[in-house]
């Protein structure tokens, strides 16, 4: 059973269509990728699926169904726009948050208090939220996310804020919740994330679903007849079969004639006598596969 | 149902812990302290303590009872010191050993007058003093029963009633007008204050974003209600601790004034106070939090309930003809509008008998939009939450499916 499923849903505010007909699936077991640049409707997609407003069209089922108060308490929320309240104790403001949750506020405070000494929050509870640092308060807003034990957490830029260890101790909390088989919708710009972290993606743009499904899918799609090779004695000038060799970050990137096949290039390495340590097709990164599209969709648009 | 309790909980630890709150609280009374203490210096510092002299030639005062010791040092007995002659007398006033005398002539018995000799009038409670201090020497008084010179100090007290009996107005019942007033007064400002904390508080809420982890959790319906019932919360607190103040300052000042341990007041209006105050609080507090879903910024939403607090005090600006009429047209009218219904009815209620039912109709219009209210409030937050930095118009709200 799929923990979301939309089905043609479109919202329009005044003159702009911020989502058009857009239909996708998120599972359980899955980090789900929610991309498209500033503006694409992402926001308002999650908006609607937490039911803060209503689809103009469409259908939305939420763990099963439509949203009811119930399901509020299943599902764990990280807005872009972080909100804590600012003039109480963090520890109160947690609890609080947990109860609206519909969390017991013993049992709230016992977890709440495994959650803070996880992100070393545990002895600035007693300080108003607003002495805490960005990061602080970016990590508590996380725990308000995750600490009734959602099945459906939705993030949006969960790392903006975090230095690398604790970006790190986030991502192994969100794949350990996948593991679990909780949905995770994560939106964020940060492609390299995506990349390490997304099972599918969706990417949209002027609330169109542009591409959409597996990383794997997407980037071979993408992949070019380009072959990345990492060599441990210096490359030949010329190889028969390869049109150019450009070098990058201690790789090369072999583009090949339109004709030629890797099989034909391993072999012609081979036998000219280069030791490889690696020979595999090129994955574009995700992040030109985003700027691709985006800007040949932005092209269209001009013409 | 829990997390209803769970807002209301929050809503009024966070505000009612607050050292505005604090300031709040202790200003009101703070601030009528120093009224009171100011008044009460003015009029120590003014009482001349100087005695008066008489001169009798009636033979009332020739072996004179003394008036009793007075406790009170806003009143303290005046020494009243007997003199010959005339110019004994005057020579004692500009010396200023006396502020006045008297002078009891011989005809006093037949024309019970006196003459009073000053160069600045004594003060009225000194006067009394001495028609006291004369009345108590006289013969025919000694020999009345103690109950009729009971009946005698206490003096008349006038008391007028309608026609059908309805209504009675006693002459030392002014608390019955001057309660209606204070009554009004005490529920504008607690409305306002507490008001103006919910307001600011969803404004805040839009700004740092909490609103929406709020609508993720809980439906508006239920963070409206919660909000709206800590919020009463809030200034009922304000209000009850206030008429503690009250209470202890009159047990304090009847140890003064006696006249203040007679004030009562009717179970009757108390149950018709709370029956037209409560609603109103929902209603007031339900429109603040529907300015406070509408506006961006705390400033603004703060101006924008000017809105409402001007409207609920045109009865006090209109008082003089509530009072003269207060079953007239425009009282009527007033206490209808469900914005200056509140004041008007407790005012009205102070000088006439309304019939019960225009109160009846007036609690259920008060309740009616105080439902109304809610259901707007309600609305208004759908609305502000599609629309973050944008402002709303009420036609917005009002017209716009979410």
């Amino acid at each position: 059973m799929s923990i979301i499923e939309t089905v043609n849903i479109s919202k329009r505010f005044g003159d702009v269509q911020a989502v058009e007909n857009l239909s996708f699936e998120v599972q359980p077991g899955e980090i789900f990728g929610l991309l498209g640049p500033n503006g694409a409707g992402k926001t308002t997609s999650i908006r609607m699926i937490l039911d803060i407003f209503k689809p103009d069209k469409g259908e939305i089922r939420v763990l099963g169904g439509p949203m009811t108060d119930e399901k509020k308490n299943r599902i764990g929320y990280l807005p872009e726009e972080r909100g804590l309240y600012q003039e109480i104790p963090l520890e109160r403001c947690l609890i609080f948050l947990a109860a609206l949750k519909g969390m017991e506020e013993g049992l709230a405070s016992s977890k709440l208090k495994d959650y803070m000494e996880h992100f070393d929050l545990y002895q600035y509870r007693d300080k108003k939220v607003k002495e805490l640092s960005k990061g602080m308060q970016q990590k508590a807003q996380l725990i308000t996310t995750l600490v009734h034990d959602p099945e459906l957490i939705i993030i949006d830029e969960p790392f903006t804020s975090l230095d690398p260890v604790n970006t790190e101790m986030v991502k192994d909390m969100l794949q350990s919740k996948r593991d679990e088989g909780k949905a995770i919708i994560m939106s964020t710009h940060q492609m390299n994330q995506v990349e390490e972290l997304c099972d599918r993606i969706l990417l949209i743009d002027h609330g169109h679903r542009v591409l959409y499904g597996t990383l794997q899918e997407i980037q071979k799609d993408f992949a070019s007849q380009d072959i990345m090779v990492t060599p441990l004695s210096s490359l030949p000038d010329a190889i028969e079969g390869v049109r150019e060799i450009r070098k990058t970050n201690g790789r090369f990137r072999l583009v090949l004639d339109e004709m030629a096949k890797p099989n034909l290039i391993l072999k012609n390495l081979i036998n000219s006598g280069v030791e490889l340590t690696e020979f595999e097709n090129a994955v574009p990164p995700l992040n030109e596969i985003f700027i691709k599209f985006v800007k040949e969709l932005e092209g269209e648009e001009d013409d | 149902m829990t997390k209803v309790w769970h807002i209301i909980k929050n809503e009024y630890i966070k505000h009612v812990f607050q050292k505005r709150f604090l300031l709040s609280l202790l200003s009101l009374p703070g601030l009528v302290l120093i009224m009171v203490g100011l008044g009460l210096l003015i009029g120590f510092l003014t009482i001349d303590r100087t005695p008066v002299g008489y001169i009798d030639r009636s033979g009332t005062l020739s072996n004179p009872v003394p008036l009793e010791e007075n406790s009170s040092i806003f009143e303290p007995t005046i020494k009243f010191k007997p003199f010959e002659n005339d110019s004994q007398a005057r020579e004692k006033l500009d010396e200023g050993e006396i502020q006045a005398y008297y002078i009891i002539n011989e005809d006093y018995p037949q024309v019970l007058a006196v003459d009073l000799v000053f160069f600045e009038e004594p003060a009225s409670e000194i006067q009394d003093q001495f028609d006291q201090f004369v009345k108590q020497n006289l013969d025919a008084y000694q020999e009345l029963d103690l109950q009729i010179k009971e009946r005698l100090e206490d003096g008349s007290i006038i008391t007028i009633s309608s026609l059908d009996g309805s209504r009675e107005i006693r002459q030392d019942q002014w608390y019955n007008i001057f309660i209606p007033f204070v009554a009004g007064l005490l529920f504008f400002v607690v409305v306002m204050t507490s008001g103006g904390y919910l307001l600011q508080a969803v404004v805040e809420e839009k700004e740092n974003r909490t609103m929406e982890i709020l609508v993720t959790s809980v439906t508006p319906t239920q963070l409206m209600t919660g909000k709206i019932i800590g919020n009463i919360g809030v200034g009922l607190t304000q209000l009850i601790i206030w008429l503690l103040f009250g209470w202890i300052g009159l047990l304090i000042a009847g140890q003064f004034f006696p006249a203040v341990q007679d004030i009562s007041i009717s179970g009757e209006f108390i149950a018709v106070l709370l029956l037209v105050l409560l609603p109103s609080f929902v209603m007031i507090a339900a429109i603040m939090a529907a300015i406070g879903a509408t506006m961006t910024e705390t400033k603004e939403a703060q101006q924008v309930s000017s809105l409402v607090s001007l409207p609920m005090m045109i009865p006090y600006y209109l008082s003089s003809t509530i009072m003269m009429n207060p079953n007239g047209a425009l009282a009527t009218a007033l206490s209808y509008f469900p914005i200056t219904a509140p004041i008007t009815l407790i005012m009205r209620m102070g000088f006439t008998v309304v019939p019960a039912w225009q109160i009846a109709i007036n609690i259920a219009i008060l309740i009616l939009f105080a439902i109304l209210a809610i259901w707007f409030a309600g609305k208004a937050f759908r609305m502000g939450m599609l629309r973050y930095g944008k402002k709303l118009s009420i036609k917005e709200v009002l017209r716009k499916q979410v």
